[in-house]
């Protein structure tokens, strides 16, 4: 039958069609607007939770009377802040930055720098003995009492102790012109960097936090100097001609505790996106970005589940900067002509010094890859050693059956330091001081010293032991066009996976009779498909009988 | 006869003189001498001849010997700012020269200025 007209659920499906496609059509305009339609969903939301411009205040501290008045100590700077904001330092004070106290380990040893947790850098800070430690602690001089606001909040970079010693020492001399004038001159100094206050900022996080371990660069291969003003190459999220982000844009703050720290407890304890929680902590990539942020049907987006983004999305740390890979105690104390001393490498770092012994300094590192479920584990100066072997100081917790476990880069730094033979512990030696190691080069003095601050017995007897050491990385994102390859991981050799054992991985992995046996189904195939073929053509036909 | 007489009186006549130089420069005062030499670079800066307020040189860039040969030729060219420092009094002249020489690289507590 021929139909004469169109039938009516055809019609109105006719126009639900117009509808649907003015609709999409305007739906792809509003995408059109909101960035460009190629990009990935997991960029666009990032930017979007980040596109509020520039943080704002309700207050100018310049004009506060109690910032004008002469300081004469750093602790009567402290009072000024508190005068109008109270509870800061209750807050600050009950914090890891203050206390250097981290959580109890399982066998009720107290973590944390502060106390009996140890690294293969200058290894211990002796229970806040080693006086050396404390130009990191956020307190006044070498005292642990009065919080120095101004380490995170000050813009205007002073050397207080200095300038509040200068200054007592001029005022004392009040009959000397001269020494009033530089009292004046330093007195105005301190109240300039006294009213210049906000939210931390780069280099006020990177006054410790790029200094680790005692320079630039030495502990962590992610974080150095060059994050002070970074370009978008070094880093997309912070790069001064990109997103410029502020660390505390990521590591978000409550009650002075900012989130992020990863050295032991998991830095976060569930991975949440701002869509599903709008409060929610920005310190992982997911937050912004989602689970699945590559564009839809993207192969990326099924590795999220069992690999870090930072695995791909950081190919190399220290880009700019060298970073410390590892550091022999053993090899210190050499002397020339009866003098300590030092020499440089190429990068024009030091490589070896009496007071520390041999270093080994790396640009431009492929981080080392394991499974990380959040939370490292650390060994203390309590804790008994296996000096036969490498010892792992620290290491990262964590397998491919832990569904919270991803494969996350690290930088491993290997260290040799030393250890007491008699109880095989690790040994914590005071390094600053009249007894410390650098001034006396005399590991005995040391050792004895180090382990006297801390509590714990020293037998007399001691050696050199191998150590690694983990640090996550984390920083130094790099633009999509570097992230590593496929081919740099899905390899027979030379994977960057290569030591990840027990699973199996596509390209990296085979075995012999499933791969011979593939290879014969595939020429088996297209040999069967050839001969099909070729009877075809024989036959003249596509095998039909022809109509007659 | 006469003239070796001469020469030696000359001879200590000059290591006195050179003594009497060093003795006084040892008098000055380190802190005041950080202080005016820090001024040097600000004031250097305001008038847009350097790019830092912070000087270039430190005192541990060098050894007391070293500052002590810097002192004696008052060759101040390398510290650049040559307007500041040609205003300089012998005090301050003084002063910056043992806060230098204080903190010299191979002084008990050598100092950068960073």
């Amino acid at each position: 039958m021929k139909p004469t007209s169109v039938p009516y659920p055809v019609k109105i499906s006719f126009f639900v069609l117009i509808a649907v496609g003015f609709g999409l059509f305007h739906i792809s305009a509003l995408l059109a607007d909101s960035g460009p339609a190629d990009q990935a969903p997991g960029r666009m939301m990032a930017q979007q939770a980040t596109k509020s411009g520039e943080p704002w205040i309700t207050t100018d501290h310049t004009r506060h009377a109690a910032l004008k008045k002469p300081f004469r100590s750093g602790p009567e700077v402290t009072k000024a802040c508190l005068s109008c904001h109270t509870e800061a330092e209750t807050q600050f004070h009950q914090t890891i930055h203050w206390t250097w106290k981290a959580h109890l380990n399982e066998k009720g040893d107290q973590m944390g720098k502060g106390w009996y947790s140890l690294n293969n850098f200058c290894i211990s800070a002796n229970k806040m003995a080693d006086k050396g430690c404390l130009s990191c602690h956020p307190g006044w001089g070498q005292k642990v009492e009065s919080t120095n606001c101004l380490v995170c909040h000050g813009q205007k970079p002073i050397k207080w102790d200095e300038a509040f010693e200068d200054l007592n020492a001029f005022l004392q001399n009040t009959n000397d012109a001269e020494s009033k004038e530089m009292a004046a001159e330093i007195q105005a100094e301190i109240q300039a960097a006294v009213q210049q206050v906000a939210r931390p900022k780069r280099q006020n996080c990177g006054s410790c936090h790029f200094y680790g371990g005692g320079g630039d660069g030495v502990k962590h291969g992610d974080l150095d100097t060059s994050l002070v003003k970074p370009n978008k190459a070094l880093d997309v999220h912070m790069g001064a001609d990109g997103q410029n982000f502020e660390c505390v844009r990521c590591h978000t703050t409550i009650q002075h505790k900012i989130s992020g720290r990863i050295y032991t407890a998991p830095a976060y304890t569930h991975r949440k996106s701002l869509i599903e929680d709008d409060l929610t902590s920005k310190i992982t990539c997911e937050s912004c970005h989602s689970a699945t942020p590559h564009k839809a049907g993207s192969k990326a987006n099924d590795h999220t589940d069992k690999v870090a983004c930072q695995s791909c999305h950081i190919p190399e740390f220290a880009r700019v900067n060298p970073t410390k890979m590892s550091w022999d105690w053993s090899k210190a104390g050499k002397t020339k002509d009866g003098k300590p001393y030092k020499t440089k490498d190429a990068l024009g770092k030091e490589d070896y010094l009496s007071i520390k012994g041999q270093m080994k300094w790396v640009k431009n590192v492929k981080p080392e890859y394991f499974w990380f479920n959040g939370s490292i584990q650390s060994l203390t100066a309590k804790d008994a050693i296996d000096p036969s072997g490498t010892v792992a100081l620290s290491h990262p917790m964590g397998d491919r059956n832990d569904k919270g476990a991803r494969i996350f880069p690290f930088k491993l730094h290997r260290g040799v330091q030393p250890y007491d033979k008699i109880h095989k512990t690790l040994l914590a030696p005071m390094l600053s001081g009249p007894d410390g190691y650098w001034q006396t080069l005399d590991w005995q003095r040391a050792l004895s010293k180090g382990s006297q601050a801390l509590g714990l017995p020293y037998s007399g007897e001691f050696d050199f032991v191998n150590t690694t050491y983990v640090f996550p990385t984390t920083h130094m994102v790099a633009p999509k066009e570097y992230v590593v390859g496929c081919t740099e991981c899905h390899v027979p050799a030379g994977s960057r996976l290569a030591n990840l054992a027990g699973f199996y991985m596509p390209a990296r992995d085979n075995a012999g009779i499933i791969d011979t046996f593939g290879w014969l189904l595939t020429i088996g195939s297209l040999v069967g498909v050839a001969l099909h073929g070729l009877g075809r053509i024989v036959t003249n036909g596509n095998g039909k009988k022809k109509e007659l | 006869m006469k003239s070796g007489i001469k020469s030696v009186l000359l001879t200590v006549l000059l290591v006195f003189c050179f003594s009497a130089a060093a003795t006084a420069m040892e008098k000055g005062n380190d802190r005041k001498g950080k202080y005016a030499y820090r001024k040097i670079y600000k004031s250097c800066q305001a008038r847009g001849a350097v790019g830092s307020s912070v000087p270039s040189i430190s005192p541990a860039d060098k050894t007391q010997a070293q500052w002590n040969q810097v002192f004696d030729n008052k060759k101040f060219d390398e510290f650049g700012c040559k307007e500041e420092w040609s205003k300089l009094s012998d005090k301050e002249v003084i002063d910056i020269y043992t806060y230098l020489h204080s903190f010299a690289a191979d002084s008990p507590t050598p100092a950068k200025c960073q």
